[in-house]
C-alpha cells in the first residue's frame, strides 16, 4: 500500500485544478494579494482571483467595502510608467464618486472612470466591453436586485470575467445572498467595530462559518484629524540678516 | 434574370431548372418562368459596383487595377508577409468582399493576365510559374478575349485551349489573328511585360447605397453601413488616412411626402481607421437612434481626417492592453451609454466638496480642463468616498444628528467657509461620524447667515466613507 503522502495519491499533483475538500484551491497561481495576509490565506490562490466573478454583498452602501479594496485599488497592477495605468471603472456607483476622497485614499483621480448605464441589460453590456478590451485593472459593478429572468447575464459576465485580466467584483445587496449565483467567490460583509466581518458564503475550499474580521483602522481616509487649524510657527530671522539700516 | 438588349445575360439558378438558359429571348423566359422578376442590365451601375470593390480593396495594396468582364486585379507581392501569407490574404479578400454584399471567385497566379483568365474559369491558386503554364494551357480558347473574333476558325482547326492555340504557328498566327491576339498569350504566360492602370483613391470621400427598399431595422441598414465602411477603410488606407468624425445620412421618402434625410455623426476621440472598430461605433449609433420614416438610400461621408499613425508594436505585449484599446473602448461606451455617462474626473481646486468634485465626459479633452492645483492629500482632514447630491437633511433626536441609528462623533469639526466671493457664503462644520453598525458617514452643520446667526443650524448628510 502506499503511504497516503505519496505523490500519486493527493489530487493536486494530478492536476491544478483538483483539490481535497478540505484544502483551499489552489487558483491558477492568478490570485492578487488583497494586502490583508488574514484574508488572502482564506482566499483560494492567496488573494482576490483575476478571470472570475467576485461577489460581495453588502448590508448597504459605505460599510467598508472600498477601505477593504483599497490595498489592491491603491497599488496599479502593473508597475508602468505614466499616471492613468491601472484604471479603474467604477459601473452603476449608487452615489456621486467623490474623487478628492479617492486620491486620499491613494486612488489619483486620473485612474477612476466612472459608467451610467439606464439599463440593466446596458450595464451589462458595459461590463462587458470593459472586460473585453482587458484596459483597466479592476471594475467594480453595483449591481441592484435582479429580476428573476436576469440571471443568465451574471452567468455571461462570469464567462466574459474569465477571458479578461481584469478584477471584476460586483457590489449586491445582502439579500441576494438566498438567490444562486454563478460567481466562484462569495463574501459577505457586514460593519464590525474597527473593521469589518467578512462571511465567506462561497469559496473553492472548505466550508468556513465563522465570519473572519478583519481590522479597517487605520484607514488613510478615516483617521483622526488632531489640529484642524493649521499652526505654523512663525520663521525666526536669522541673526545678522536685517540690514543694518532698518534695524538702527 | 438580367437582359441586354432583349436577351438573358445572367440568371438564378432557380430559373435555370425551369429550362431558361443565357441569350433565351424575352418571349421565351416569360413563357417557362412566368414568375420570374425581368431587370435590365445597368452598366453604369456595374461599373460603379467594380470602383466600389476596388477602392474597398485598396486596404489590401496600393496596386489595383479594374480589368474586363468585371475582374478587379490586385498586384499582392509586397502584401503577402503583412497579411500573413496568401491564404490569410485570400480569406481577408474574401470577407471584405463579402461585407460589400457582393461574392466574387479569387484566383492568383503570377501574371495579372494569367490570374485574369483563371478567376473567369473558376477559384484557382497557384504561385509557381510552371504550375500557372500548365493549368493556362487547359484553359478553353474563349477566355481570350482577342480570340473572341475567331472563335469559329480556330474550333475549325480543332484548337480548343489555349496549349494547341500556343503550339500553332506564330507567324500565322500573327497574319490571321492580328497582333493583340498573341500579346495578351504573352503576357498571360508571362513572356511579356504587363501595363497597368492603377486605380487611384479620389482625394474626397463620399459614398452612397441605394436601398433595395424601404427599411425601418436598424440591424439591417448596419449591415449596408457595414459596406459603406469597407470601402471607406480601404480609401483610409490607400491615402494614410485616420478618420476623426464620420458622417452617415439615411435619406427617406422623396417627392410629395418628402422627409428630410437624417444626419448621424460620429466623432471620435482618437483618430482611427480599422473598420471593424468604426463598424461596432455605427452599429450602436444607428441601434440608438430612431428614424422618423423609413430609409431608401444610405450615404457615408469622411468629415475630419488627420494622418493616419499607427501604433508601434512592442516587442512584448504590455499586460493590461494598450492605450490605444482603452480609447476604442471608450469610443464604444459613448456610442452606446451616450457621452455623459462615461466620465472622468476633473477635479477642481475648491474648498467645497460639492465643487471640487467635477467629473466630464470622456471625450473632453483632459488637457483643455483647468489643471488643479495640487493639493497635498495627507494633510487634507478626511474626505469620503461618496458624495450625497444633494445633501440629505438630518433630523435631531436629543440634540443628535439622526440617521437611521443616532450617529456618534468620530472626529473634531472641521470648518469650511467658502463662496463668500461668489455671494453664496456658505459656513459649514463637518463632522466624521459612526452610526451604531459602525458605518462611517460625513455629515455637517449648515449656519445660516453666519455663526453668530439666531437660526438654528441644520444638518446634513453629505458623504459615506465606503
Amino acid at each position: 500500500m502506499l503511504p497516503s503522502s505519496s505523490p500519486a495519491r493527493t489530487p493536486e499533483t494530478i492536476h491544478p485544478a483538483l483539490w481535497l475538500a478540505s484544502q483551499l484551491a489552489r487558483g491558477d497561481g492568478r490570485g492578487v494579494s488583497s494586502g490583508f495576509e488574514a484574508l488572502d490565506a482564506e482566499l483560494p490562490g492567496r488573494g482576490w482571483p483575476t478571470g472570475g466573478l467576485i461577489e460581495l454583498l453588502l448590508p448597504q452602501d459605505g460599510v467598508g467595502e472600498l477601505r477593504l479594496l483599497r490595498p489592491l485599488l491603491a497599488q496599479p497592477q502593473h508597475a508602468r510608467a505614466g499616471a492613468s495605468t491601472g484604471r479603474i471603472a467604477l459601473l452603476q456607483a449608487p452615489y456621486a464618486v467623490n474623487a478628492p476622497g479617492w486620491a486620499a485614499m491613494g486612488v489619483p483621480a486620473t485612474r477612476l472612470l466612472q459608467l451610467q448605464a439606464d439599463t440593466p441589460a446596458d450595464a451589462c453590456w458595459a461590463a462587458e466591453q470593459v472586460l473585453r478590451a482587458d484596459s483597466c485593472q479592476a471594475l467594480l459593478m453595483w449591481q441592484a436586485r435582479l429580476r428573476k429572468g436576469d440571471h443568465d447575464l451574471l452567468r455571461r459576465l462570469h464567462v466574459a470575467a474569465q477571458a479578461s485580466q481584469t478584477l471584476f467584483f460586483m457590489l449586491r445587496p445582502l439579500s441576494c445572498a438566498r438567490e444562486a449565483s454563478p460567481a466562484p467567490l462569495r463574501l459577505t460583509l457586514r460593519p464590525a467595530p474597527g473593521g469589518l466581518e467578512i462571511g465567506f458564503l462561497k469559496r473553492r475550499g472548505p466550508l468556513r462559518e465563522q465570519a473572519l474580521f478583519l481590522p479597517l483602522t487605520p484607514s488613510p481616509n478615516l483617521q483622526r484629524h488632531v489640529s484642524p487649524v493649521d499652526r505654523r510657527t512663525p520663521a525666526t530671522a536669522p541673526a545678522g540678516s536685517i540690514p543694518s539700516e532698518l534695524a538702527g | 434574370m438580367v437582359f441586354e438588349r432583349e436577351r438573358v445575360a445572367a440568371l438564378s439558378a432557380v430559373a435555370r431548372t425551369c429550362g431558361v438558359h443565357e441569350g433565351m429571348r424575352r418571349g421565351g423566359v416569360q413563357l417557362l418562368a412566368p414568375e420570374a422578376q425581368l431587370q435590365e442590365r445597368d452598366l453604369a451601375r456595374e461599373h460603379a459596383t467594380l470602383e466600389q470593390t476596388a477602392l474597398a480593396l485598396l486596404q489590401y495594396t496600393p496596386q489595383v487595377s479594374l480589368a474586363p468582364q468585371a475582374c478587379v486585379l490586385l498586384e499582392v507581392s509586397a502584401s503577402l508577409r503583412l497579411f500573413g501569407g496568401i491564404r490569410a490574404l485570400c480569406r481577408k479578400v474574401r470577407v471584405s468582399i463579402a461585407r460589400l454584399g457582393l461574392s466574387a471567385t479569387l484566383a492568383c497566379a503570377v501574371t495579372a493576365t494569367g490570374a485574369w483568365m483563371l478567376a473567369r474559369y473558376g477559384d484557382v491558386r497557384t504561385i509557381r510559374e510552371r504550375s500557372l503554364r500548365r493549368r493556362l494551357d487547359r484553359l478553353p480558347v474563349a477566355l481570350l478575349s482577342a480570340a473572341e473574333a475567331h472563335l469559329e476558325w480556330l474550333y475549325g482547326l480543332g484548337c480548343r485551349q489555349l496549349g494547341q492555340l500556343r503550339a500553332l504557328p506564330r507567324a500565322g498566327l500573327q497574319r490571321r489573328c492580328g497582333k493583340t491576339l498573341l500579346d495578351m498569350l504573352e503576357r498571360a504566360y508571362g513572356e511579356a511585360p504587363e501595363v497597368h492602370d492603377w486605380v487611384v483613391a479620389p482625394p474626397v470621400f463620399q459614398a452612397r447605397v441605394e436601398l433595395p427598399d424601404r427599411i425601418e431595422q436598424t440591424d439591417i441598414l448596419s449591415a449596408y453601413a457595414q459596406a459603406l465602411l469597407t470601402q471607406l477603410a480601404g480609401w483610409l488606407t490607400a491615402r494614410q488616412l485616420a478618420i476623426k468624425q464620420l458622417r452617415l445620412w439615411l435619406e427617406h421618402e422623396r417627392g410629395r411626402q418628402a422627409v428630410a434625410p437624417t444626419e448621424l455623426r460620429i466623432a471620435l476621440a482618437a483618430p482611427a481607421w480599422q473598420e471593424d472598430h468604426l463598424y461596432s461605433l455605427v452599429r450602436e449609433k444607428l441601434a440608438r437612434s430612431t428614424l422618423p420614416a423609413p430609409a431608401i438610400a444610405l450615404g457615408l461621408a469622411a468629415e475630419e481626417l488627420e494622418g493616419m499613425q499607427p501604433a508601434s508594436e512592442m516587442l512584448f505585449p504590455e499586460p493590461g492592453g494598450s492605450a490605444e484599446d482603452h480609447q476604442r473602448l471608450l469610443e464604444l461606451l459613448v456610442a452606446r451609454l451616450g457621452a455623459d455617462k462615461v466620465r472622468q474626473a476633473a477635479p477642481r481646486a475648491d474648498h467645497r466638496p460639492e465643487l471640487a468634485n467635477r467629473w466630464c465626459s470622456v471625450m473632453q479633452s483632459a488637457t483643455r480642463l483647468p489643471a488643479p492645483l495640487p493639493t497635498d492629500a495627507a494633510r487634507l482632514p478626511p474626505r469620503p468616498l461618496w458624495l450625497l447630491e444633494p445633501p440629505v437633511p438630518l433630523r435631531l433626536v436629543q440634540h443628535k444628528p439622526f440617521y437611521r441609528t443616532p450617529l456618534e462623533f468620530t472626529s473634531p469639526p472641521e470648518r469650511i467657509e467658502a463662496g463668500w466671493w461668489e455671494g453664496r457664503p456658505s459656513t459649514r462644520d463637518y463632522f466624521t461620524v459612526r452610526d451604531a453598525q459602525h458605518a462611517y458617514y460625513w455629515i455637517f452643520r449648515q449656519w445660516r447667515g453666519g455663526e453668530w446667526s439666531e437660526e438654528e443650524p441644520q444638518w446634513f448628510l453629505h458623504g459615506l466613507f465606503g
